[in-house]
């Protein structure tokens, strides 16, 4: 013993004192602690938001697997301007799009959609096929900050093709047709209470009005504030970038101006169903449709009524899932 | 360079007899620590039916411990380990039920009244006394357990109906069909010697 250095005698006695500690009999916190730490790791932050949709943009959340999510978007006329007012019964006489959609999660983390909108501008009748994919999900304790969610469309129009070679839909072939949305969703809920989304978009269409962009960036930022524990407030904002140079030719030609859309509105969730009742200046729903062409002005009363009602479908059979595991 | 070298090995040896001693420190440990017996992936199941649908849940993953020289007993299980058929319902059982976030953990700790001996093999129908702790609200029970205990591990299960109000979980008058108001709670666990 005499050989051991001071640190290692110290040692032996700390030792010493942890054998006499183990001797103790064991009183519950003490047992507690034989339980060591039971919380899980890198827990997945769940419910960032509710619906998989904000007003105009897409949020992180995707379908959990074989369950089916239905919804409607529903878009009606100007409230004010011109083309509203009570004669248009602040725009309840008309409606600028609808969209009819479902979603299927294939697993809890890739998603698969069908929607058919009826297309605000003259390019109508759309068809939408798209993929989404939780890339990273939140984490409770931080270890992965931010959720990043993958979104792409592709739209093909069936509307009838128009013989005025500068129009938008002067299709001389399908691909014409075609139009592919890509988004990269950042998400981050920051309390239980407030989430927040960031979305660069890449928005490509194959064919489009003379001199209008067949290829267009857009950032959008979104949030949802909870104000009861079943009600919520969300905005949702996209700011395209459009080449200056023909964005102005637009201009002269037709007097034609592009607005960023901005949307707001109250989310309402009750049991299955996530209802949200907003005001938009955007008139489309679709991605390739709202993003690139929305040209309403909110400041001339060019905004509109919209809602969305989504219901969620299980298809799993009880305790399938629980049993497996 | 042969100070050096003798240092190294002095530091060796002083090395090796801490080790020696921590080896047999650790073995009283775990000779001392026979009486505890821990479950890392016990089961609770809970079940509810309504006239709408039939609610049920389980977790694989929750943890829990008895002493079995003193036979106190701890039970807890993380509320988001609960999976339910329908993510919908899981997602709201968290979130607008339980307050995850707030209260992460439901715990029971409690003792077993009887004077049973856990070290010799048998089954016995034992009654536990403790508090369950579910969304924060504090409540006793006393439930019946049926415990084998057989070649040194231990077998629980058992089963009690817990009342939602008594945990102050509130329920919305539009789902207020869905959710049964008494809940039956099932849980089975295999405890080993640590």
């Amino acid at each position: 013993m005499k050989r051991l250095l001071p640190a290692a005698k110290y040692k032996c006695l700390s030792l010493f004192i942890l054998l006499l500690a183990a001797l103790q009999s064991f009183g519950q916190e003490d047992l507690e602690k034989e339980l060591g730490n039971t919380a899980p790791k890198h827990e997945k932050v769940r419910a960032t938001f509710k619906s998989t949709k904000l007003i105009n943009g897409h949020t992180n959340e995707t379908i959990s697997r074989n369950e089916l999510d239905f919804r409607i978007d529903h878009r009606f006329g100007d409230i004010g301007g011109d083309n509203g007012g009570i004669r248009r019964f602040f725009g309840l006489d008309n409606a600028t799009d609808v969209r009819i959609g479902f979603e299927y999660g294939l697993s809890d983390r890739l998603s698969v959609g069908f929607a058919r909108a009826k297309g605000a501008t003259e390019v109508q009748q759309l068809y939408e096929g798209n993929l989404k994919f939780r890339l990273l999900e939140q984490t409770t304790d931080d270890y992965i900050p931010v959720a990043i969610t993958l979104f792409g469309s592709t739209t093909v129009t069936g509307v009838k093709a128009a013989e005025d070679p500068a129009s938008a839909i002067a299709y001389r072939n399908f691909s014409d047709r075609l139009n592919f949305v890509t988004q990269v969703i950042f998400a981050r809920k920051f309390n239980s209470n407030f989430s927040f989304t960031l979305t660069p978009s890449y928005v490509h269409r194959n064919f489009t009005a003379f001199r209008d962009q067949n290829d267009l960036l857009a950032v959008s930022a979104g949030g949802r504030a909870k104000i009861t524990r079943r009600m919520a407030l969300i905005a949702d904002y996209t700011v395209p970038f459009r080449n200056g140079d023909d964005k102005d030719y637009l201009k002269q030609l037709s007097g034609v101006k592009y607005r960023n859309t901005l949307g707001a509105g109250l989310e309402i969730e009750t049991g299955g169903h996530v209802f949200s009742l907003n005001f938009t200046n955007a008139t489309a729903i679709e991605e390739m449709q709202y993003i690139p062409q929305t040209t309403s002005d909110w400041f001339k009363g060019q905004f509109r009524w919209g809602f969305s009602i989504s219901r969620r479908f299980s298809f799993n059979k009880k305790n399938k899932d629980t049993e497996k595991k | 360079m042969t100070r050096a070298c003798h240092n190294k090995s002095r530091k060796t040896k002083t090395m090796k007899r801490s080790l020696v001693i921590l080896f047999c420190a650790l073995a009283s440990l775990s000779a001392q620590a026979q009486n505890i017996f821990i479950s890392k992936s016990a089961s609770i199941s809970f079940f509810a039916s309504t006239p709408a649908e039939d609610v049920e849940a389980k977790s694989d993953k929750a943890n829990s411990v008895i002493d079995t020289k003193t036979r106190n007993l701890i039970f807890k299980v993380s509320n988001t380990s609960f999976e339910f058929p329908k993510k919908l319902m899981q997602e709201h059982f968290n979130e607008n039920y339980m307050e995850s976030d707030k209260y992460p953990v439901s715990t029971f700790k409690g003792k077993i009244t009887d004077a049973v001996d856990l070290t010799k093999d048998g089954t016995y129908n034992v009654t536990i006394d403790g508090s369950l702790d579910i969304h924060g609200v504090v409540k006793n029970y006393q439930t019946k357990a049926t415990l084998v205990v057989s070649k040194g591990t231990i077998n629980a299960k058992t089963e009690f109906k817990v009342k939602v109000a008594d945990h102050q979980i509130k329920i919305p008058t539009i789902v207020f069909a869905k959710i049964a108001q008494v809940v039956d709670v099932h849980i089975s666990a295999v405890y080993q010697p640590k």
